[in-house]
């Protein structure tokens, strides 16, 4: 594989703001969030159904279906706008600068097209010189390095034939074949049996050690995050509700939603029987949020302010900050040296 | 696959002895008898024909020897319409104008409805789209008899300019055929481009086509390579009752432009009682109608790669 | 929500000194536990609607099955309110109004026309009497708004004609030359003057027939033993597909087999074929069942119409299969839910189960499916009737009126166009409003 050891900035999002303008009023689906990812580094996103990961990244690729929309911020691939980008600029930048997988092989790959056919079909996109003998080796070089044995085979085969994790692996094979710089991958092992899930995990570590690329892993499941990840978005309604290294997400976090994602998690190093503690209540109506944060309505620790305002970012550690005024009252309290009245402040995990 | 095609080619052939049966008794329910015309017949000459024709003896004796007689190709001779004449050469001097107009009206309808109604779905929520929906709406909301005495109005005289075909029906002309042949395939042409419109939208929201964009294709590539050729496949399934459709189409457009095929003969036959030919006509559009079904049923199983060829079932 | 927020770049990680500084600002309390009420009222719920109320909220907005609606409705009161209003009957033959077109000329325009073409044509070769009956073989040729029974008018009518050659003078290159302008609706001159003397009498608004019956009352008459079909179809195609379909899915195992063998044979009847059959010959047996006796199931047959009951014995017969596939299907897949499981084990029977549970669960596409069955009934129908194999005289129907009409389709194109327009206007608002129906009942599509 081609080594790239470039280093630096990747990927910068900025203030990024999609609103989905359906009949029944705007949905603000993802209400400004920003993060930066470098060259070789593997970023989680993580959150529950509707929090806005998947559209977030949809417009990083130019995917976003209408009625969504970017109406504000800035994303910025290897020095270059993507939003200012025509239309034909963007179908030349997908599949070869940025890929992407999904999150259901199962339907994902087209039914009545071979396996060869949609690999060749990917390269052919982007590099219109290649030969079909050419373009033939590299796809089945490809599936060899996912993992696939009896290519020749495989090649002709039609995507029923093919087993759901078989498919993921065919799909990832089909996202590497131009060797992009930006892998985003949509809950790649959501579908996925357990076994199969940590097999292509597995490859998915290998294939980021040898190709170097950036990685953006959209995730429910804190587990793989773990697993996987250098740093950690957690999204909420929309909102960035704290990102940081993946050791401070776990070790130290910093937002009550973190807190209630982590104790809703099994975990293999429990010592006694554990009950798994749910996080009460549901996510808010995106189609009118309230004034405030929008995860007090379920948060334990829910105070007077928070469903006035929205709390600012408070920075917990070196590139780890959060947004909570539980975070603002401690920075608070610091500042301030006891002038305030003193508050029990629930203990980081 | 064997056992499928087995499976299918047998209901086939059970569907045409219930046509077959379901034609005979409701036609000898019929109360009065084919020999009722201009004069009324003595109690003789009726007993005589009757015994000359076999409809003497009871009915199911009668159904034995005509399914006996099938099995052999001989569907009886005329007893009224052309008398004596046998209804297999009736059949098949009538039936090859009948299907020439019928297959020609399928063909522009298939050529020209696919076409538009991918037309639409790519340019869906335009005004292209707009306007080809009400054109369809309004198609598949006509009877073919209006479209038919409308065209024929308008082109034959009715309007002062328009005189470009003849009125009467003249075999081999080719300006005979533009008319009937419009007329019968404008309701096709108008579901099938419904139909693909409908199933090219529902291609176009499937996951593979995420995936197609997400890959870099241009889309071009996208609606006709990868919606396109999923979306035909439920579109042939709708192709096989457009098909009889089209042909049962034809009663009225050959009754309106009075074209002597099979199907305004069907109606005459009817009206006349001429068993043997009601008979011999039902059973003959009607294992047509099965065999087009059963064949576009069998093509749609080929067509898609999902249904494995070398084992059987679905 | 934030609006101070989105001002602000976040990109660096640097805290804002903007909100430092307004953090001194905040409240006292500010800092307390928030109460459950304040919680509970931070959401604003959206209020939860049903799912009819829902349903009609989307149909309401969708403009186009709006306008289908009223349509129909429009439609429906010319049909069936239309008939008590028109003094006319549709079987009734109104003397001299043979062939009268929806416009007239008044009495004094009529006596210079004919003023006119006695002027300009060769004199008389034909007595009276053989112009009249002349004049009366070839009615349908001539005569226009003339009336038969003018004698004095047929007499100038044959004068006409007897001048084919050079000087031929018909009746419209008189009006052309005279300058006059017909006037709308159609009157026979008895009606005229019956007027001129000062009563009011009700117009033929879209003229009359060969026979002289005002076609506005048959196309009303028309349209309504086409609604009637329709309804009548719908009707028995959604009891039996509905019944057929849910024993067939409830009981499943060897029952559903052979029913679902015998859904299969007659899916694949050619239907055309055996409704053009059985329309035919359902006909002469019901009328023969008609005459056989004087008890209540004979009444009945002579109340409907023998030619009504073929009709819908035939769709009866042959439409529900669709319906039944559908229910069967909604049912195989909702017997798999747990809440079935769960009725079940709780000992609920068979029938409650299918009334309580599975039916309401398939009701909108069930309702989307029975009326759509209407104008594809409708359809059917003016096809049959067309061909002459559906209502027959005098009753009539849009099929046979615009079958009627096809043998002066050059001299009177209206009579096909009138009940053909109506009968195409009627199946494109029903299928309109069944399409918009659908897009508002379909659950997936609630947002």
């Amino acid at each position: 594989m081609a080594e790239n050891e470039k280093t630096g900035k990747l990927l910068e999002v900025k203030d990024l703001h999609v609103s989905f303008f359906t009949p029944a009023g705007e949905v603000k689906a993802v209400g400004g969030i920003s993060y930066d990812l470098n060259y070789g580094e593997v970023m989680g996103i993580v959150g529950e159904s509707g929090s806005g990961k998947s559209v977030e990244a949809y417009s990083i690729i130019g995917l976003l279906q209408s009625p969504g929309k970017v109406i504000g911020g800035s994303i910025t691939l290897e020095g270059e706008d993507v939003l200012a980008k025509s239309k034909e600029e963007m179908i030349a930048l997908r599949g070869s600068k940025v890929a992407m997988i999904f999150q259901n092989p199962m339907t994902c790959l087209n039914p009545v097209y071979t396996i060869g056919n949609q690999l060749i079909e990917a390269l052919k996109a982007h590099d219109k010189k290649v030969s079909k003998q050419e373009a033939a080796k590299r796809a089945m070089e490809m599936l060899e390095l996912v993992g696939i044995n009896n290519v020749q085979k495989r090649m002709k085969q039609y995507p029923h034939e093919l087993s759901g994790g078989m498919r993921q692996r065919v799909m990832i094979a089909m996202g590497l074949i131009c060797h992009p710089q930006l892998l985003i991958a949509d809950e790649p092992t959501t579908a996925l049996d357990v076994t199969i899930q940590a097999q292509i995990l597995e490859l998915m570590k290998d294939l980021q050690k040898k190709t170097h690329m950036g990685i953006i892993f959209i995730t429910h499941n804190l587990g793989v995050v773990a697993e996987i990840c250098d740093k950690v978005s957690v999204m909420y309604a929309g909102k960035m509700v704290e990102q940081g290294p993946v050791d401070d997400i776990f070790y130290k976090p910093g937002h009550p939603y973190t807190m209630g994602l982590l104790r809703s998690m099994p975990r293999v190093d429990a010592e006694s029987y554990e009950r798994l503690i749910p996080i009460e209540g549901t996510p808010v109506d995106m189609l009118n949020p309230p004034e405030g944060c929008p995860f007090a309505p379920r948060c334990e620790y829910a105070m007077k302010i928070c469903l006035q305002k929205m709390p600012p970012y408070v920075e917990l550690g070196d590139g780890h900050r959060s947004a909570c005024w539980l975070r603002v009252q401690e920075q608070l309290q610091r500042e301030k040296q006891g002038a305030a009245e003193t508050k029990e402040v629930p203990e980081h995990e | 696959m064997t056992k499928y095609v087995l499976k299918r080619v047998l209901m086939a052939v059970i569907t045409l002895f219930v046509v077959i049966c379901l034609t005979f008794f409701l036609m000898n329910a019929v109360p009065g008898t084919p020999w009722l015309s201009e004069k009324t017949p003595s109690e003789a000459t009726i007993a005589a024909l009757n015994e000359k024709y076999g409809l003497d003896k009871p009915l199911i004796v009668q159904l034995g020897k005509y399914l006996e007689n099938l099995a052999h190709l001989d569907f009886g001779n005329s007893i009224k319409m052309q008398k004596d004449r046998p209804v297999l050469e009736i059949i098949l001097t009538m039936f090859p104008i009948s299907a020439s107009i019928g297959a020609i009206a399928i063909l522009w309808a298939i050529l020209v409805g696919v076409p538009l109604g991918c037309l639409a779905a790519y340019r869906r929520g335009t005004w292209v789209d707009s306007l080809l929906r009400v054109i369809c709406t309004i198609g598949i909301s006509m009877p073919g008899f209006v479209i038919a005495t409308m065209l024929l109005h308008a082109f034959t005289g009715g309007i002062e300019g328009l005189k470009f075909f003849p009125t009467i029906f003249q075999q081999g002309t080719a300006k005979s055929y533009v008319l009937p042949c419009l007329a019968l395939g404008f309701y096709p042409m108008c579901y099938l481009s419904r139909q693909t419109r409908t199933a090219m939208l529902d291609a176009i929201n499937q996951e593979y086509i995420k995936t197609a964009r997400a890959k870099g294709l241009r889309n071009k590539t996208i609606i006709f390579k990868h919606a396109l050729r999923n979306a035909l496949i439920p579109v042939i399934t709708y192709l096989g009752p457009q098909i009889a459709f089209t042909l049962c189409g034809g009663f009225v457009v050959e009754t309106v432009f009075t074209i002597p095929g099979l199907g305004r003969y069907f109606v005459s036959s009817i009206s006349n009682r001429d068993y043997p030919l009601i008979m011999g006509t039902t059973i003959f559009l009607a294992a047509f109608i099965i065999v087009m079904n059963l064949i576009v049923d069998l093509l749609y199983k080929l067509v898609d790669p999902r249904i494995n060829l070398a084992k059987g079932g679905e | 929500m934030a609006e101070k927020k989105m001002k602000r770049p976040i990109g660096s990680l640097r805290p804002d000194v903007d909100d430092i500084l307004s953090w001194n600002d905040l409240p006292e309390n500010a800092f307390e536990p928030a109460s459950t009420e304040e919680k509970e009222s931070f959401i604003q719920d959206r209020e939860s609607v049903s799912y009819w109320k829902d349903a009609w909220r989307r149909l309401k907005k969708n403009k186009v099955a709006m306008v289908a609606m009223v349509i129909v409705i429009l439609i429906g009161l010319f049909a069936f309110v239309g008939p008590f209003i028109v003094p006319y009957s549709y079987d009734q033959v109104i003397s001299g109004a043979n062939n009268i077109h929806p416009w007239h000329y008044s009495l004094e325009d009529q006596a210079k026309i004919s003023a006119y073409i006695e002027e300009h044509t060769g004199t008389a070769n034909l007595s009276p009497d053989e112009a009249v009956a002349q004049a009366e073989a070839e009615a349908a040729a001539r005569g226009e708004t003339l009336s038969a029974v003018d004698a004095a008018k047929i007499r100038a009518a044959a004068k006409a004609n007897q001048g084919k050659g050079e000087e031929n003078v018909t009746q419209d290159d008189a009006v052309k030359a005279l300058g006059i302008k017909a006037k709308p609706f159609g009157y026979t001159n008895a009606e005229l003057e019956r007027m001129a003397a000062g009563e009011s009498v009700f117009p033929h608004v879209f003229g009359c027939d060969t026979q002289g019956r005002d076609i506005m009352v048959r196309t009303m008459i028309g349209a309504r033993v086409s609604m009637i079909v329709g309804i009548c179809c719908a009707v028995i195609v959604l009891v039996i597909g509905a019944l057929y379909g849910s024993i067939s899915g409830y009981c499943g195992g060897k029952v559903d087999a052979v029913m679902q063998r015998i859904v299969e044979v007659i899916y694949t009847i050619p239907e055309v074929l055996v409704i053009l059959l059985m329309g035919s010959t359902l006909k002469p047996i019901l009328e023969e069942f008609q005459n056989s006796g004087d008890g209540p199931l004979q009444n009945l047959v002579t109340l409907l119409g023998a030619n009504l009951i073929s009709i819908f014995l035939t769709f009866g017969l042959l439409y529900w299969v669709t319906m039944s596939r559908l229910i069967r299907g909604q049912i195989l897949q909702l017997k798999q839910q747990e809440y079935v499981t769960a009725a079940r084990a709780l000992g609920a029977e068979g029938g409650r189960i299918i009334k309580r549970h599975l039916l309401p669960n398939c009701i909108g596409q069930i309702v989307t499916t029975t009326f759509l069955q209407i104008p594809s009934a409708i359809f059917t129908e003016s096809f049959l009737s067309f061909l002459g194999m559906g209502v027959s005289a005098p009753m009539t129907s849009l099929g046979s009126m615009c079958s009627d009409a096809l043998g002066g389709l050059n001299t009177y194109p209206y009579r096909l166009f009138i009940p053909a327009a109506i009968l195409s206007l009627m199946i494109l608002c029903l299928n309109l409003f069944g399409d918009g129906l659908r897009d508002a009942l379909d659950p997936r599509l609630k947002k």
